[in-house]
C-alpha cells in the first residue's frame, strides 16, 4: 500500500478511511460510451439502408433483455427483504439493485417500439377481427404498457432509495433474526414483487406473444418473468465474480459462501426455468393443436432457426445444471463466471428466437445491424449500471461495513 | 484393539466436546467415538479433522442409484414401446418427452432408496448391541466422548479430558470378543 | 405469547425432550373417543365402498360425460395436501429457514398419510378395482404393457415414488428421535421404538452419514414435489378439453397444493399445539411464517385464475369462451364464486399482522382455504367435463350419498392415522430443536414486534 502513502499529515486526515477500490471505472465508462456510439451510428446507418425491420425487432429484443435484468434485479432485492436474508450484510442488496437506473431509460426507449411498431407487430399491418382488436390495438397497447413501465420505474426508484437509506443498511447488518425490515421496505417489497409478476406477464403477452397472434400459452407470462429473474441472477453472479477479482484482497466477495450462494441461485432458477419450459413443451406436444405447435416447430425443428432455438435451453439449463452441480464449481470464480456469461448470451438468444422468427420465419437475419443495436443497448446499460456498481464496490471494499 | 479401558466422558456443550476431540487429536489418540443428541457441526468438524475423513460416502450410493433409475426407466419405457409397437396418436414409437417423466421419477425413487441403504450400511445399522460407552443421556442432553486406551494411559487422558471440560469420567473395562466396534 | 401457565423462556435440551415426551403420554378418554370417531367414519366409508364395488359405479352420480368427478377431486385434493409437508420439511431445509424445525415433523407426517389417502382414490374410482395391477409394468400373457405416454401411468410412477420417498424421508428423520424415546419408555413402547430406531446411538460416524443422507433426500424431495403435482395436473392438461388444456396447469397446481397443504397444517397444528401443550415449541412466530406461505401461494392462485380468464378472452376461442361462461355463470357458477372468495379474497386478510398472529383467525381462515381448494378441484374437473364440446351430452354432476360418505370417510381415515401417529411418535423433532436451540430461545423470548406495538 506504499503507493497510497499520503504526502502529508493533512492529506492523511482528509483521505477517506476506506481502502481505495481498484476497479477502473474510467475505462468501463469509455467502453460503454464507445459501444453506445457504435449503436447510434449503426442505428442510423441501418435505417438509412432500409433495414428498418431488423432494427426495430432487435430494438425490442434488447429492450426486453436489459429491462428484464434491471427490473428483476430490483425484485431480487425485494425477495431478499421478504425472506429477511441477512447472510452477507448489505452487499447482496446493493448488487441486486445496481442495474436499476436502466428502468427510467427503458421508459424512454419504449418510444422506439412505438416508432417501429409497423415493423414489429403483425396485427397492425394485418388487422385482426374486431373482437380481438379490442385488446390488440395501438393506442391501448402502448398506453397500458407505457403506464406499466412508468409505474414500475417509479416504484423501483422509491424502493432503491429506501433500500440504500441508513435504516435499511443498519437492518441488513443487524444480528437479530426476528427484527423486521424498515416499514417502507416492508410495504414496498411485496408490492413491487406482485406488480412485477403482473406487469412482466403483461409485457410477455403484449410484446412477445402477440407477435404470433394465433398462438397462446397461459404459462408464457410466468415463464417470461422467471426468465428475466434468472437473467438478473446470472448478471449478479457475473458481477460478483468480477468484483471478487478486481476489488482488493479481503473484499466482501471473497467470503467463502457468497459465490456459493450466487451459484445456488443460478442453479436453482435454471432448473425452475427448464421445468416451466418443459411444462409448456409437453402440453403443446401432447395436444398437437396446429395453432399451438407451429410456434415450437418454427423455432426448434425447422431450419433456419432450430440451431439457435436449441442453443437457448443448452446455455440456460444444460450448461449451468451439469457444470454447477458440485459445490466446488459453484465456489470457483472462473467456472461461475463462464457459466454466467454463457447464460447471459443464452437469454439474449432466447429473446431473439422468441421475437424474430414470428416476423421472419424462413430467414435468419442476424448480422451487423443486430450487433450494432445490441452494442448500443449494452453501452447504455453499462452507463446506467455504473453508479449502482460503484456503490456495490464501496460497500464490498475490504474494511467497509458491508463486508462482515 | 486390545483389552483395555474405555473412558466415558460427559460434556454439557458441544464446544467442550469438540475441544476434547481436538485435544485427543493433538495427543495422537485416535481410538475414540463421540456421541451427541444432534448433529453438532463443531463435533463433526473436529472428528473429521482428527480422523482425516472426507464427506460421507453415502452420496456415491445416491448417485449410483439415481443413474440406475434413469437407465432402468429408459430400458423399461423404450423397451416395452418397441416390444408392443403401436402407433398411438401419431407419436413416435419411443416418444421421449413423456418418457422423461418416468426417467425422472425412477431416478428419484432408486436414488432415495439407495441412499437409505447406504446410510444404514455405513452407520452399521441396525445395531443389535449397545456401543461401548453409550449412555442414554447422550441421546438427551449430554455429549459423550468415549476413548479406548491401555491401562497406563488412563491418567494422562483423564486429565486431558478434564481440561477440555469433561464433567464426569467413568471407566469401563473393554472386553474384545468379536463385539462389532461402532466405527 | 403462549397460553401455558409457566412460559419457559430459556428451554434447555431436557425441556425440549420432556415437552415432546409429555405429548406422547398415553392418551386419555377424549383422545380415544376422537380416534374411535375417526375410525367410525373410516368404517362407514369402507362399507359404502364395498357396496360400490359390488353394485358398480352406478350408485354414484357418475355418468357420461362426468367420468371424473368427486373421487378425482378428492385424489387431487389429498395429493395437494401432501405437498406442503414436503415443502416445509425438504425445501425449507435446503434454504435453512429457521422456523421450519418445530412444524416440519407434523407436516411430513401429514404428507405421508395424505399420499396414502390419495392413493386410495384411483382405486375407488375404478369400476373393476381388482384389475388395478394392470398399471404395473410386468411381463404378462396379455402381451400388453402400460402406455408410458399416458399421464395416468406417469401418475402411478409419480405417486408411488412420492409415497416411498416421503416415508423414507420421514422415517430417516425419526430415527434419532425414536432412539431418544426408546431410552425413556418402558414395556411394549420400548420394544417398538427399539426396533424402529435400528439401534441408533448417535455416534459421530452415524451423524455424519445421517446429515448427508438427509440433505440428499431433501434435495431429491424438492424436485419430486414439483414433479408429482405437475404430473397430477397433466392428467388434465394433456387432454384437449377446453378448460383443461392449458400450459399453466403444472406450476399453478403445485402452488395450489402448497396452499391447501399449508392450510391443513394450520388447521391441524393450531388445536394440536394447545391439546398437546407444545405451545412453547410451536410458537406464534412459527404460525405467522406459515401464514405468510399461505398468503404467497394464494396470490399465485389469484394470478393463475386471472391469467386463465384473460387468455380465454384474449384468444376469443368460442368453445373456450363457452366453457368459461358456464364456469362463471352456469348452473354451478356459485361454486366458482365461493372458490374465488375462499382462495383469493379471504387470504388477503393475512396481509394484516394482527390477523396472522391470532390463532383463532388463522384457524378459521385455514378452514376456508381447505374448502376453497376442494371447490377449485371440483370446479375444474367436474365443471369442465359437464359442458364439453357436445351440447347434447351436457350434464351437470351432482354427487350422491356414496361419494359424500366416501369423501368424509377419507378424512376420517387420514385423521385417524395422523392422530395415532401423533400420539405414539414424536410429533415435533427433538433433534432439530436441540440443534437450533439458540433460535428457539430467541423465538420464545423475543417479544414479537407486532405484539410490542399492540
Amino acid at each position: 500500500m506504499s503507493a497510497n502513502q499520503p504526502a502529508s499529515l493533512g492529506a492523511a486526515a482528509v483521505r477517506p478511511l476506506r481502502a481505495p477500490v481498484q476497479v477502473n471505472w474510467q475505462r468501463l465508462n469509455t467502453i460503454a460510451i464507445a459501444l453506445l456510439a457504435i449503436g447510434l451510428i449503426g442505428l442510423v446507418a441501418a435505417l438509412g439502408a432500409g433495414q428498418a425491420d431488423r432494427v426495430w425487432q432487435t430494438w425490442l429484443v434488447n429492450l426486453l433483455y436489459f429491462m428484464g435484468i434491471a427490473q428483476a434485479g430490483v425484485v431480487c432485492s425485494c425477495a431478499f427483504y421478504l425472506v429477511q436474508g441477512r447472510w452477507a450484510g448489505s452487499v447482496p442488496y446493493r448488487l441486486a439493485e445496481s442495474f436499476w437506473l436502466f428502468l427510467p431509460l427503458a421508459v424512454v426507449l419504449f418510444a422506439g417500439v412505438f416508432i417501429g411498431r409497423d415493423h414489429i407487430f403483425p396485427w397492425i399491418t394485418h388487422p385482426l377481427p374486431p373482437n380481438r382488436t379490442v385488446w390488440l390495438n395501438v393506442p391501448f397497447l402502448f398506453a397500458r404498457d407505457g403506464a406499466a413501465l412508468l409505474i414500475m420505474a417509479l416504484l423501483s426508484a422509491w424502493f432503491v432509495g429506501a433500500s440504500r437509506g441508513p435504516d435499511a443498511v443498519r437492518w441488513t447488518n443487524s444480528a437479530s433474526d426476528i427484527e423486521m425490515p424498515p416499514p417502507a421496505l416492508r410495504r414496498l417489497a411485496p408490492i413491487i414483487a406482485i406488480l412485477y409478476c403482473f406487469t412482466y406477464s403483461l409485457f410477455a403477452f403484449d410484446l412477445v406473444m402477440s407477435l404470433s397472434p394465433q398462438w397462446h400459452s397461459t404459462l408464457f407470462g410466468w415463464w417470461f418473468f422467471a426468465t428475466c429473474f434468472w437473467s438478473a441472477a446470472v448478471a449478479m453472479a457475473f458481477s460478483a465474480v468480477q468484483f471478487r477479482r478486481l476489488l482488493g484482497p479481503g473484499n466482501a466477495f471473497t467470503a467463502p459462501t457468497i459465490l456459493h450462494d450466487y451459484g445456488k441461485l443460478v442453479f436453482a432458477f435454471s432448473v425452475f426455468w427448464i421445468y416451466l419450459s418443459f411444462a409448456q413443451y409437453l402440453v403443446i406436444w401432447y395436444g398437437d393443436f396446429p395453432a399451438e405447435t407451429f410456434f415450437l416447430l418454427v423455432r426448434l425443428w425447422h431450419a433456419p432457426w432450430s440451431p439457435l432455438g436449441w442453443l437457448a435451453p443448452i446455455l440456460i439449463w444444460v450448461v449451468p445444471f451439469t457444470v454447477l452441480m458440485s459445490v466446488r464449481s459453484k465456489k470457483t470464480p472462473r467456472i461461475l463466471g463462464t457459466v454466467a456469461v454463457l447464460g447471459l448470451i443464452g437469454v439474449w438468444d432466447l429473446y431473439y428466437i422468441l421475437i424474430v422468427p414470428a416476423l421472419s420465419p424462413n430467414k435468419l437475419p442476424f448480422g451487423w445491424v443486430e450487433l450494432c443495436v445490441t452494442a448500443g443497448f449494452l453501452g447504455a446499460f453499462i452507463l446506467c449500471a455504473l453508479p449502482g456498481l460503484r456503490i456495490v464496490a464501496s460497500a464490498a471494499a475490504p474494511g467497509a461495513d458491508g463486508g462482515e | 484393539m486390545s483389552d483395555g479401558i474405555a473412558l466415558i466422558s460427559t460434556f454439557s456443550s458441544d464446544d467442550e466436546c469438540a475441544q476434547g476431540i481436538e485435544a485427543l487429536h493433538r495427543a495422537h489418540v485416535h481410538d475414540f467415538s463421540a456421541f451427541a443428541p444432534f448433529p453438532s457441526e463443531k463435533i463433526l468438524e473436529a472428528t473429521s479433522e482428527a480422523r482425516g475423513q472426507g464427506r460421507s460416502p453415502v452420496r456415491w450410493w445416491v448417485l449410483t442409484g439415481g443413474i440406475t433409475g434413469i437407465l432402468t426407466a429408459i430400458a423399461l419405457t423404450v423397451g416395452t414401446s418397441y416390444e408392443w409397437n403401436l402407433n398411438v396418436g401419431g407419436r413416435p414409437i419411443a416418444s421421449i418427452p413423456p418418457y422423461i417423466i418416468i426417467m425422472f421419477e425412477l431416478m428419484i425413487l432408486m436414488g432415495g432408496l439407495s441412499g437409505l441403504l447406504g446410510f444404514l450400511f455405513h452407520s452399521c445399522l441396525p445395531a443389535f448391541d449397545s456401543a461401548a460407552g453409550y449412555r442414554s443421556r447422550f441421546g438427551a442432553d449430554k455429549f459423550g466422548l468415549v476413548v479406548r486406551c491401555a491401562e497406563n494411559e488412563v491418567s494422562r487422558l483423564e486429565s486431558l479430558l478434564r481440561d477440555a471440560g469433561a464433567e464426569d469420567i467413568a471407566r469401563e473395562a473393554v472386553i474384545t470378543q468379536g463385539v462389532p466396534s461402532h466405527h | 405469547m403462549a397460553a401455558a401457565v409457566e412460559t419457559n423462556l430459556q428451554p434447555s435440551y431436557i425441556d425440549i425432550d420432556r415437552n415432546v415426551q409429555r405429548a406422547m403420554a398415553p392418551g386419555g378418554l377424549k383422545y380415544w373417543l376422537w380416534v374411535a370417531f375417526c375410525a367410525f367414519l373410516t368404517a362407514l366409508g369402507m362399507i359404502f365402498w364395498t357396496n360400490q364395488i359390488y353394485k358398480g359405479l352406478g350408485v354414484t352420480g357418475y355418468g357420461q360425460p362426468n367420468m371424473w368427478a368427486v373421487y378425482i377431486t378428492d385424489f387431487v385434493f389429498w395429493v395437494g395436501i401432501a405437498h406442503s409437508g414436503t415443502l416445509i420439511s425438504a425445501i425449507l431445509f435446503l434454504f435453512r429457514v429457521r422456523w421450519r424445525t418445530a412444524v416440519y415433523r407434523c407436516a411430513e407426517t401429514m404428507t405421508v398419510f395424505a399420499v396414502l389417502t390419495a392413493g386410495l382414490f384411483p382405486l375407488i374410482h375404478l369400476g373393476r378395482v381388482w384389475f388395478f395391477y394392470w398399471c404395473v409394468p410386468y411381463p404378462n400373457e396379455r402381451f400388453l404393457q402400460p402406455d408410458f405416454r399416458s399421464p395416468l401411468v406417469w401418475d402411478f410412477f409419480a405417486i408411488s415414488t412420492y409415497l416411498t420417498i416421503s416415508t423414507v424421508f420421514l422415517f430417516t428423520g425419526l430415527i434419532p428421535d425414536l432412539a431418544n424415546a426408546r431410552e425413556v419408555s418402558t414395556g411394549w413402547r420400548k420394544t417398538l421404538y427399539t426396533i424402529l430406531s435400528f439401534g441408533w446411538q448417535g455416534t459421530d460416524r452415524q451423524w455424519r452419514n445421517f446429515s448427508m443422507v438427509y440433505l440428499l433426500l431433501a434435495g431429491f424431495a424438492t424436485p419430486l414435489v414439483l414433479s408429482v403435482h405437475s404430473v397430477v395436473s397433466w392428467d388434465f392438461a394433456m387432454t384437449q378439453l377446453p378448460g383443461w388444456h392449458s400450459t399453466i396447469f403444472a406450476p399453478y397446481f403445485v402452488a395450489g397444493a402448497i396452499f391447501s397443504g399449508c392450510g391443513l397444517v394450520l388447521t391441524l397444528i393450531i388445536p394440536m399445539r394447545k391439546l398437546m401443550k407444545i405451545e412453547d415449541l410451536v410458537t406464534i412466530w412459527h404460525l405467522d411464517n406459515l401464514a405468510k406461505v399461505v398468503l404467497l401461494t394464494s396470490l399465485i392462485i389469484t394470478y393463475s385464475y386471472a391469467t386463465e380468464s384473460f387468455m380465454v378472452w384474449y384468444t376469443q376461442d368460442p368453445i373456450e369462451i363457452m366453457t368459461f361462461n358456464q364456469r362463471y355463470y352456469g348452473p354451478q357458477g356459485y361454486l366458482f364464486w365461493m372458490m374465488v372468495a375462499c382462495n383469493c379474497a379471504i387470504p388477503l386478510l393475512l396481509f394484516i399482522p394482527r390477523i396472522r398472529t391470532n390463532t383463532v383467525c388463522l384457524f378459521i381462515i385455514s378452514i376456508f382455504v381447505n374448502i376453497g381448494m376442494w371447490l377449485e378441484r371440483f370446479v375444474i374437473i367436474a365443471g369442465s367435463l359437464a359442458t364439453n364440446t357436445e351440447p347434447s351430452q351436457w350434464r351437470f354432476y351432482v354427487p350422491k350419498l356414496t361419494e359424500v360418505v366416501i369423501t368424509v370417510g377419507s378424512f376420517g381415515w387420514f385423521l385417524m392415522n395422523f392422530s395415532l401417529f401423533a400420539k405414539f411418535m414424536p410429533i415435533v423433532s427433538m433433534t432439530e430443536l436441540k440443534e437450533g436451540i439458540g433460535w428457539l430461545r430467541h423465538a420464545v423470548r423475543e417479544t414479537y414486534p407486532y405484539r410490542k406495538a399492540a
